[in-house]
């Protein structure tokens, strides 16, 4: 089947493969399990967030499309932390991005799985923890991983197209009633005025 | 909505109706740039005072606001020493002298209603005419050595109307233009953003073929435009905007459209902070809407909660 989106040679060149690598980098990860804290008695916390046991991190991964637009996924024996650094070409995106992710974060107990900080050098971070994925369907999560990452695009780039426009139309409409008109009285006109 | 209207609506509306049953009244409200309005009847219900407090007052008198509003509202307005306390401009109308023909009292109330336009007017008509008489004195430069000399005189007053806290416009005419500089502020790093975004299609949207005629916008963030850069205590930074309009002769021709003109480029502050507001509510709807279509995604990998199944007559299976 042919879409409209692979005549598009930016999305399916890279953005096709760049989330079919988040999607099984991601799928590999999320084999967690029950995992009582081995410092803290009764405690259970993700271990990718207490980080006091060093062996049951794994290797952190940074999944990268090119400099601005990488994923860092950091599984743990019962947690992944998977950190998303958004594309942001200009002031407008970073603006747009920051009140995305911000207005997203605000309300993160509705999106169980959503970090309420990200970490330093990302715009937005997840955190799976086992208890997630016991409790909901493995590979829905991650399709919603990945719609998101798609959708978080889309959204932005539409918020700024239609920015611009508003400001357009704005300009035209306020300019275009300040125009024309080329007669001459004017002097007799202002005389009046003069004090 | 995308022009902002340069009466008072409420004016307008209260007028209306007391014109046609004259009614006790006692508002008080605001128009842009923290104007104050105070609409009363302090003796009878036929003398209504209409006052307005406009913070620029100080700097308006001075290029002849009164004058110009004592032309505009002869027989309305009050001599300075009867002024309400507290305000700058008062008003009085009264209901029992009002014109006959319905035409008459409509234009008369739109009058009223433009009393905020009609007091910012004065610093740009006299900045027009003096433009008008600057155009009759000046003189061709006859040779390359003259043209040097001759612009540090031709310049007319640089007017300063500090029409908000920090915020001011300044008007110069010259022997062949009006230049117009709004200072603005934008307090919010969002607004400055799109603040940038919106001067930028200002800027751009004269390339139209239609928009030829329009006057020239410019802007400039941080520094202040060359006209008014010598000018004490103003502000660069990177909140501060700048924008500049050229008026030629032609947007001033003829009274009406010098009153359009007038009556635009004095309310361009707000238009344009107005729509910056209206673009960030507009992307926060969106945004809502986004994050609910999001959470419908996540939802979906939760798996749905076995029901207890009944049958048609409402009874349930149990097991055993």
């Amino acid at each position: 089947m042919v879409s409209l989106q692979s005549f598009d040679p930016s999305r399916s060149n890279t953005l096709r493969p760049y989330l079919n690598a988040v999607r099984a980098t991601l799928t590999a990860a999320l084999t967690l399990e029950n995992f009582s804290s081995q410092v803290v008695e009764r405690h259970n916390k993700p271990e990718v967030e207490t980080s006091t046991s060093p062996e049951v991190l794994l290797h952190p991964l940074v999944v990268s499309r090119n400099e601005s637009e990488r994923v860092l996924i950091e599984p743990s024996v019962n947690s992944i932390r998977l950190s998303i650094a958004i594309k942001q070409a200009d002031e407008i995106e970073k603006i747009l991005c920051h009140k995305f992710t911000r207005f997203m974060m605000m309300r993160a107990e509705g999106f169980v799985i959503l970090r309420r900080k990200p970490l330093p050098g990302y715009d937005i971070s997840f955190l799976i923890t086992n208890f997630h994925s016991e409790s909901m369907l493995k590979h829905k999560l991650v399709d919603f991983i990945i719609q998101f990452m798609e959708d978080v695009d889309k959204e932005i780039s539409e918020m700024k197209l239609s920015l611009n426009a508003r400001a357009r139309i704005v300009a035209e409409s306020y300019l275009s009633t300040v125009s024309i008109g080329s007669s001459s009285d004017f002097v007799s006109y202002v005389s009046e005025f003069l004090p | 909505m995308i022009l902002l209207e340069s009466h008072s609506v409420i004016i307008n509306d209260v007028l209306t109706d007391r014109f046609e049953k004259a009614s006790r009244a006692d508002i008080q409200f605001v128009d842009y740039d923290n104007v104050r309005f105070h609409l009363s009847t302090p003796s009878s219900k036929t003398q209504l005072l209409l006052s307005m407090g406009i913070q620029c007052w100080p700097d308006l008198i001075k290029y002849g606001a009164r004058e110009h509003l004592q032309s505009e509202y002869e027989g309305y307005l009050l001599p300075q020493d009867q002024t309400e306390p507290e305000y700058d401009v008062s008003l009085v109308i009264d209901l029992e002298k009002l014109p006959g023909t319905t035409e008459e009292r409509s234009a008369l109330i739109s009058k009223l209603a433009h009393l905020k336009s009609t007091a910012m007017a004065s610093p740009f008509l006299s900045a027009f005419a003096e433009q008008s008489t600057l155009q009759a004195n000046y003189k061709e430069p006859a040779g390359a050595q003259q043209a040097d000399l001759a612009p540090a005189g031709e310049k007319g007053e640089l007017k300063i109307v500090k029409y908000r806290e920090e915020e001011a416009i300044y008007i110069q005419a010259s022997h062949d233009r009006v230049t117009i500089v709004f200072s603005t502020v934008f307090k919010e790093e969002t607004d400055k953003v799109f603040g940038r975004v919106f001067l930028q299609e200002f800027v751009d949207a004269r390339k139209l073929n239609a928009l030829q005629n329009a006057p020239q916008v410019m802007y400039s963030n941080r520094e202040p435009p060359l006209e008014i850069r010598h000018l004490p205590g103003l502000k660069n930074g990177e909140d501060w905007g700048y924008v500049t309009f050229v008026l030629f002769p032609r947007h001033f021709a003829n009274p009406s459209q010098a009153l359009a003109t007038i009556n635009r480029i004095q309310l361009f502050r707000d238009y344009l902070h107005y729509h910056i507001k209206c673009s960030k509510a507009y992307m926060h709807s969106r945004m809502r809407y986004r994050v609910a279509e999001f959470l419908k995604i996540l939802n979906r990998a939760k798996p749905e909660v076995a029901t207890e199944k009944k049958t048609a007559t409402g009874r349930s299976f149990r097991t055993r």
